[in-house]
């Protein structure tokens, strides 16, 4: 019985969190006050929350796209944020 | 055939004339030639540095330094008695944790992170990949920081960190095994994020203490780890988080009945420009219980039991006048944490710890730091009274110089 429960309320977990991640990732958008952001911008703003602004001459295009992915899992950065602030510092 | 024959040979005789022309045009032949070979070098160079789906680079950190230590212990109704100390470089102030970062395409990330700290000292801070599922959903697995608070998994490297000692109390809960979810999400002007992970879990200790996860699994038992972060300003100059763990923790098979360890958190990040002043706080709470157990004493085996809870706190700020026009003085930055850490009363590491440091770092570069920290603290002994230490002080003063660098 006591196993029955724990199945039904991890089931009950799972599920709702599934739904809840699928909600979120689906309603979440950004304002046109964000969206219009530079990536110059964004790299100042979100880059100093943990460190000092990384020159863009430190890397190639290539270990900027590397380095991107990286941080998006550290700093949790969004999609867009990661995306234009890689092309900032490719250039 | 003959008329053939004849042409051919008027052919040729035509294309001699027209090789063996004046001279001017003879130089013409020989410059495109040399620009067809160079321009055939050219696209050897670029197919030779065509990126390809795959790329793999290193990159790492290194931190050492000096530190005088003068410790003074004063047990109860006893005299005080200080020592000194004087090192370079040992556990606690050396790191070389070179980073491989292995990228297959724009979908899966793979991260190692080996770590040489002195000694015999090699371990592993991170060996862990990361598949990018859709924007805002990040799915990892293998070896990783847990997801409660922010300074492991942000702050810990030396070239990031404003002060060279690391805060009391923050080694819980580490590093795991396990999978999990994150991700980053907009919210109109704000932004979100979310880190969950289901790992193999603490460990409780005979005598009460936890432990952070093992190369082996101690039972069956998983554990939840998660934080959700809010960024209400859209210039993301502040983050408030808060971070949970609940999970089983007593060995397979143990006398421990029903342990479970429950830790919750709160953190905060403010970074803000207030020209010419760069303004930057960081701060953490964590709070860990683990239910009413029966602990075993270490010195005679003898049962016995406390109430198992301990926090930890941390508050920073530092300052630096990056809007200043001075090359020199907008590299310099000045900190100041406080430190509270509060171990079990009644245990066998039970202490009331509280630890202030004041630090002047210069900047070489955005990501090379010379550090020079002042620390002063004091431990109250709360430990069991059959060690004989309780009430016991112990006040430290520390002395760091430290250099690290982001390879």
């Amino acid at each position: 019985m006591r196993i029955y429960n724990i199945r039904t309320a991890a089931a009950c977990v799972i599920g709702a969190t599934a739904i809840s991640v699928a909600v979120m990732l689906n309603g979440c958008a950004e304002s046109q006050k964000v969206a219009a952001k530079s990536g110059a911008q964004l790299w100042a703003e979100n880059c100093q929350r943990c460190h000092n602004t990384p020159s863009p001459s430190t890397f190639s295009h290539e270990q900027w796209v590397t380095i991107g992915m990286h941080m998006q899992t550290r700093a949790q950065l969004t999609e867009q944020e990661k995306e234009k602030i890689v092309a900032f510092l490719s250039q | 055939m003959r008329q053939l024959q004849w042409r051919v040979r008027w052919a040729a005789l035509l294309l001699v004339s027209f090789c063996c022309r004046p001279s001017a045009n003879a130089q013409q032949i020989t410059v495109d030639s040399s620009v067809l070979q160079r321009l055939a070098a050219l696209e050897q160079q670029v197919a030779d540095h065509k990126p390809g789906e795959s790329h793999f680079m290193v990159v790492g950190l290194t931190t050492f330094g000096f530190i005088s230590s003068k410790t003074t212990v004063t047990p109860p109704g006893g005299s005080a008695q200080s020592t000194k100390t004087v090192s370079l470089g040992d556990n606690g102030r050396y790191e070389f944790s070179p980073m491989l970062l292995w990228r297959h395409g724009t979908k899966w990330l793979l991260e190692f992170e080996p770590s040489f700290t002195g000694g015999s000292s090699l371990s592993v801070n991170w060996a862990d990949i990361h598949y990018f599922a859709c924007p805002g959903l990040q799915i990892k697995a293998g070896y990783f920081v847990l997801p409660f608070g922010i300074y492991s998994r942000r702050l810990a490297a030396g070239w990031i960190n404003k002060l060279a000692p690391d805060p009391q109390g923050i080694g819980l809960p580490g590093s795991d095994f396990g999978i999990g979810i994150s991700g980053g999400l907009p919210l109109g002007d704000m932004k979100w994020s979310y880190d969950v992970s289901l790992t193999n879990g603490l460990q409780l200790m005979p005598d009460g203490e936890l432990q952070g996860a093992g190369i082996v699994d101690n039972n069956n038992n998983k554990t939840v780890t998660g934080r959700l972060a809010l960024l209400p300003f859209s210039n993301s100059s502040l983050e408030v988080g808060v971070s949970g763990l609940y999970g089983g923790v007593a060995n397979a098979g143990s006398s421990f009945y029903n342990a479970n360890a429950t830790m919750y958190g709160a953190d905060l990040n403010f970074v803000k420009s207030f020209n010419p002043i760069l303004v930057n706080i960081k701060s953490q709470y964590s709070r860990v219980s683990v239910g009413s157990q029966q602990y075993i004493k270490p010195t005679d085996s003898s049962s016995f039991t406390f109430d198992n809870k301990q926090t930890s706190f941390f508050a920073q700020v530092s300052l630096r006048p990056t809007g200043l026009d001075n090359k020199v003085l907008k590299n310099f930055e000045l900190a100041f944490r406080y430190v509270n850490y509060q171990t079990p009363e009644g245990s066998f590491w039970g202490s009331d710890y509280h630890e202030e440091d004041l630090g002047l770092e210069y900047w070489i570069s955005w990501r090379t730091v010379l550090k020079f920290t002042y620390g002063w603290s004091r431990g109250t002994d709360k430990t069991n009274v059959s060690t004989g230490a309780n009430g016991t002080l112990t006040d430290m003063n520390n002395l760091y110089l430290q250099f690290s660098i982001q390879l």
